[in-house]
């Protein structure tokens, strides 16, 4: 069954191109055909989610390797670049996230996807396979491969689909992105030659040995392309744009998953592969984190726009995931990797419910609405039990990540702690203020009497999301007992570094867990 | 001349190595008497095919042979694997160039013959100049590439632009020969040879660039191969070129001359010493800056595409100033350049192509304003012409990806990381006009100057010609074992 990796990763593209035969009117056999794939996906996603981790599953299943091509390297030989996919803890979240969130998505573009059909599921399904390759992708050239791929699908959605000023925040997005992506290209030739191997896990033996000094250019050049990609202040200022513009598909992908590729190689790589670094760099990764969370707080507070306060609060919660996993502890670490989870769903599920009320009244300004809980009981229900998510309310699945992430914080910088302790506040007032003036008051527009409410497919593409969002927030354990083991990996590491550092040395040669990289070499 | 010389100029293995150059020379002349007989276009066309094919499967031949005849005709010519592979790309680039032409030209369709004959001339001309280790030997090939191409830029004489083109191209080409010529004479009067080789040894090479005539010599000389690719300062007279030539001949200059002269400036280059690399690598980012910010303000897409051909020589020339700063990885710059090159003619020829089909619909085709909309109205070529974009943009997946990862490891590799940097954050620039061709397709709705769907068909030989760059532009980009291991 080691093949079922390749099979989760190329199904959507297969899809794909099934569809791009499919007759240029058929509509409906284009949605339809879009949605099979992408349930067999989640289907596939599920299976290896359930299995992982369990001991009678076999650990050759989540591992695929290829022998792909070579480049030049240092070494006498060169070095072989691989096609190896592989599923771990570290990746284990983000691609059952991946694969369970597209369904949902193309079920939503049923309201809102009325032009070029046949070309928007293809882009959906392209976007799904560079995802989910970038999150499997256990070689660094496979990885960098996947990374930028996943750029050109959105650079379409948002170009073709999206408002007004679709260009501009499209271009924006792929300049913005790809500046950040090439630097990083630039570090990972640089690995390639000096250290003969492309293999991820390898080059985590082989790289937390480096001098320091090396350790933290490497790390400024992969920061700076995920720092863009997740965006960290300074770099944010694409996302309002891109989310305002995107279609609601695409926003739901680009906040559900794509961001999350940000943090997932802040993990993978800046903090894993690179921990002497990482250690060196974690204040200022925590400052910008915590101001992250404050700033986008504020952001959104000022917002009028529905859809922009929803971004807004994306640089504000992702500002979360930072700031825990700068920590460097396990609680923030553990809770940096749930709330990528938990940011996901809830910002999913917003953009999906500020979608299907802008299907109805064509506007998204707050003033345009009030009453709408009388009008759209249904949505209001979704709406709070979401916002409620979205603040971290006990129970709900926000609320055991940014606890988590705030004591990991804490140990380590009680004052960037605070700092970000001030976003839950604010987190709550702009929601909660949002909640008000949409739902609430007086239901005095006439055009907001007329709003019907949500219909059968809405409900039913929304509940599997709210369940999660319950049992995330009661039973966390479910998701975090499978990823444990391999944060611990990440701890371990960290640990060592630190060691190291205090010994005054660049590295620890004698630590145990960089003996196997003997035997790997 | 005594035997035992004539017996080393015409052994074997002289017969061997020049066996592609040949048959494309036999090929032209077959093609030019076909002219005087009315045998049909038909047959004419499955001639000029078959010398390309011809050389490039003997071009082949020579690659995955076991053994490879090397340096003949007394040091002035070498036919290695590296001069096979470039064999190979100039058969390629000028086969799509003479496949788009087919339909091309309407007025002067006449004169297809003579066209054709020029083009497998040019082809010849290439080929010598890639295997040529002697000035002279060189400048023939020069002038067999360089000739042609002045008659075929003016082709379509009834057009002002076109012979606009051919008289500029001309004249700075003879200004460019020229420089070349004198060059080599005070080469000549300071060493006494025109072999490369003399460069290759160290020793004799700092003896040579004592001598400030020379320094002049060697300075006169990359002037004119920089004019040939285009590179600052020499670089100025490309756009006016580029687009007022006929458009697959403007295909075969950005991608054939343009591989010929790296294949010959690699050889040429590399024979610098290691103080010249700083001042090769500032004039790549100058070149690359040059041709991406003269690229972003273009409406034309060929003048466009004539931008950023010149940035694409600046990016080849930081691989080749890495190579020069002292690469560890022997051959790691030849190989770089080739794939990036190879890449490069299947790319760019493919996107001169489509832009040649498209302007037979019309004379404005070819502005951002006239392809707008084309993704609805054209789907199969709007989205050839997306791969070509984001393979000359280097997006993973196609060729151009590999060939900028390439040519930039060789400037890392060399420590030149700074360079490099600037260099990836150049190429962000390029996406920015690369992207707006993919906008104007895709995501604007046509204008009022975009012409009406048309109903013409494409014929078959452009047809087949973009789906093979397609083809090859992403093989390279995806399963590049073959070339990498051949490159």
């Amino acid at each position: 069954m080691q093949y079922e990796l390749v099979l989760l990763t190329f199904l959507p593209l297969l899809g794909a191109l099934a569809i791009v035969f499919t007759p240029k009117g058929a509509e409906r056999l284009q949605r339809l055909a879009a949605l099979a794939t992408t349930l067999v996906v989640a289907a596939l996603g599920v299976r290896l989610f359930l299995a992982y981790g369990d001991s009678a599953s076999d650990p050759g299943r989540f591992l695929f390797e290829l022998p792909w091509f070579s480049l030049p390297s240092s070494y006498g030989a060169d070095t072989a670049v691989n096609f190896k996919l592989g599923l771990d803890g570290v990746s284990l979240l983000m691609v059952t996230l991946t694969a369970v969130l597209m369904p949902i998505v193309i079920l939503s573009t049923w309201g809102h996807v009325h032009k070029r059909v046949k070309e928007f599921m293809v882009w959906m399904l392209v976007m799904q396979t560079g995802m989910l390759g970038t999150f499997l992708a256990l070689d660094l050239v496979l990885f960098y491969f996947f990374w930028e791929i996943s750029l050109i699908p959105l650079y379409f959605l948002i170009g073709i689909w999206g408002g007004e000023r679709r260009l501009y925040a499209t271009v924006k997005f792929f300049l913005y992105t790809l500046a950040g992506s090439l630097v990083m290209m630039v570090a990972i030739i640089w690995i390639l030659w000096t250290r003969g191997t492309s293999d991820v896990f390898e080059l985590i033996n082989i790289l937390c040995r480096a001098p320091l000094e090396e350790q933290l250019w490497l790390f400024v050049a992969f920061a700076l392309a995920f720092g863009i990609k997740v965006p960290l202040l300074p770099f944010h200022t694409w996302l309002p744009d891109a989310h305002t513009e995107a279609p609601t598909s695409g926003s739901v992908v680009l906040a559900g998953v794509l961001l999350k590729m940000g943090t997932y190689g802040l993990v993978r790589f800046c903090i894993h592969m690179l921990p002497g670094a990482a250690i060196e760099a974690a204040p200022v990764m925590m400052a910008l984190g915590a101001i992250g969370i404050l700033y986008g707080a504020l952001l959104a507070w000022a917002q009028d726009d529905l859809k922009r306060l929803i971004a807004c609060s994306s640089v504000s919660h992702l500002g979360y995931v930072v700031l825990g996993l700068f920590a460097l502890t396990p609680a923030g670490i553990n809770g940096g990797m749930l709330q990528m989870v938990n940011h996901g769903i809830s910002t999913g599920l917003l953009f999906l419910l500020v979608g299907m009320v802008y299907e109805r009244r064509h506007s998204r300004a707050l003033d345009a609405f009030g009453g709408v809980a009388v009008a759209m009981p249904l949505f209001a229900l979704f709406w709070v039990i979401t916002t409620l998510s979205s603040v971290g309310l006990p129970g709900l699945n926000g609320f055991v990540g940014e606890y988590l992430v705030l004591v990991g914080a804490f140990q380590a910088s009680p004052l960037w702690a605070i700092v970000g302790l001030s976003g839950v506040i604010f987190g709550a007032v702009y929601m909660l203020m949002a909640t008000r003036r949409m739902l609430f008051g007086a239901l005095d527009k006439p055009e907001n009497r007329e709003l019907t409410d949500l219909n059968a497919r809405e409900i039913g593409l929304m509940l599997p999301l709210v369940v999660l969002v319950v049992w995330l927030g009661v039973s966390p354990n479910t998701f975090m007992a499978k990823t444990q083991p391999s944060i611990e990996l990440v701890n371990l590491r960290i640990a060592e570094a630190r060691r190291a550092a205090l010994a005054g040395l660049d590295a620890a040669p004698t630590a145990p867990a960089t003996q196997r990289e003997e035997s790997a070499r | 001349m005594n035997a035992s010389v004539l017996k080393t100029l015409f052994s074997d293995a002289a017969y061997a190595a020049l066996a592609p150059l040949f048959a494309l020379g036999i090929g032209a002349l077959a093609v030019l008497i076909a002219g005087l007989f009315p045998i049909g276009k038909v047959a004419r066309g499955a001639l000029v095919l078959l010398t390309l094919l011809a050389a490039a499967a003997l071009n082949v031949g020579l690659l995955l042979g076991d053994s490879v005849p090397g340096v003949v005709l007394d040091g002035t010519f070498v036919a290695d694997r590296t001069t096979a592979m470039w064999g190979v790309i100039f058969a390629l680039g000028v086969g799509l160039a003479w496949l788009f032409s087919r339909h091309y030209y309407d007025e002067d369709a006449s004169h297809q013959n003579e066209h054709d004959v020029l083009m497998l001339a040019s082809a010849l001309g290439m080929s010598l100049m890639a295997g040529a280790r002697d000035l002279i030997v060189f400048f023939i090939g020069l002038e067999l590439l360089s000739i042609p191409l002045y008659a075929l830029a003016a082709f379509r004489r009834n057009r002002a632009k076109s012979v606009e083109a051919g008289l500029k191209y001309f004249l700075l080409g003879a200004f460019a020969a020229g420089f070349f010529l004198y060059g080599s004479a005070l080469i000549y009067a300071v060493s006494g040879t025109l072999r490369l080789d003399v460069f290759a040894d160290p020793a004799s090479r700092a003896k040579i660039l004592e001598s400030p005539m020379a320094l002049v010599g060697v300075a006169m000389l990359t002037g004119s191969l920089f004019f040939k690719i285009s590179v600052f300062p020499f670089h100025l007279w490309v756009p006016d070129v580029y687009e007022g030539s006929p458009t697959p001949v403007t295909g075969l200059m950005a991608t054939g001359t343009k591989a010929a002269a790296f294949a010959f400036l690699l050889n040429a280059l590399l024979a610098l010493p290691s103080s010249t690399s700083t001042s090769l690598a500032l004039i790549a980012l100058i070149t690359m800056a040059l041709g991406n910010l003269g690229a972003l303000v273009q409406q034309d897409v060929k003048r466009m595409l004539a931008y950023s051909g010149i940035a694409h020589a600046g990016v080849v020339l930081l691989g080749i100033a890495g190579a020069v700063a002292g690469d560890p990885k022997q051959g790691g710059a030849v190989q770089a350049a080739l794939f990036y090159m190879a890449a490069y003619v299947a790319t760019a020829g493919g996107a001169f192509g489509v832009l040649a089909l498209l302007e037979r619909d019309g004379e404005r085709m070819t502005t951002l304003e006239g392809l707008k909309g084309l993704g609805q109205r054209r789907p199969y070529l709007a989205a050839a012409l997306t791969v070509f974009m984001l393979s000359l943009a280097g997006i993973p997946a196609t060729g151009g990806f590999l060939g900028k990862w390439m040519v930039f490891s060789v400037a890392v590799r060399a420590e030149m990381i700074p360079a490099a940097v600037v260099g990836v954050l150049l190429s962000v620039v390029a996406l920015g006009y690369y992207l707006r061709v993919i906008i104007a397709m895709w995501m604007q709705e046509p204008g009022e100057e975009s012409p009406l769907a048309s109903t013409r068909a494409i014929a078959l030989p452009a047809t087949l010609a973009s789906a093979a760059c397609v083809a090859l532009v992403l093989v390279m980009g995806l399963a590049p074992r073959w070339f990498l291991d051949h490159m």
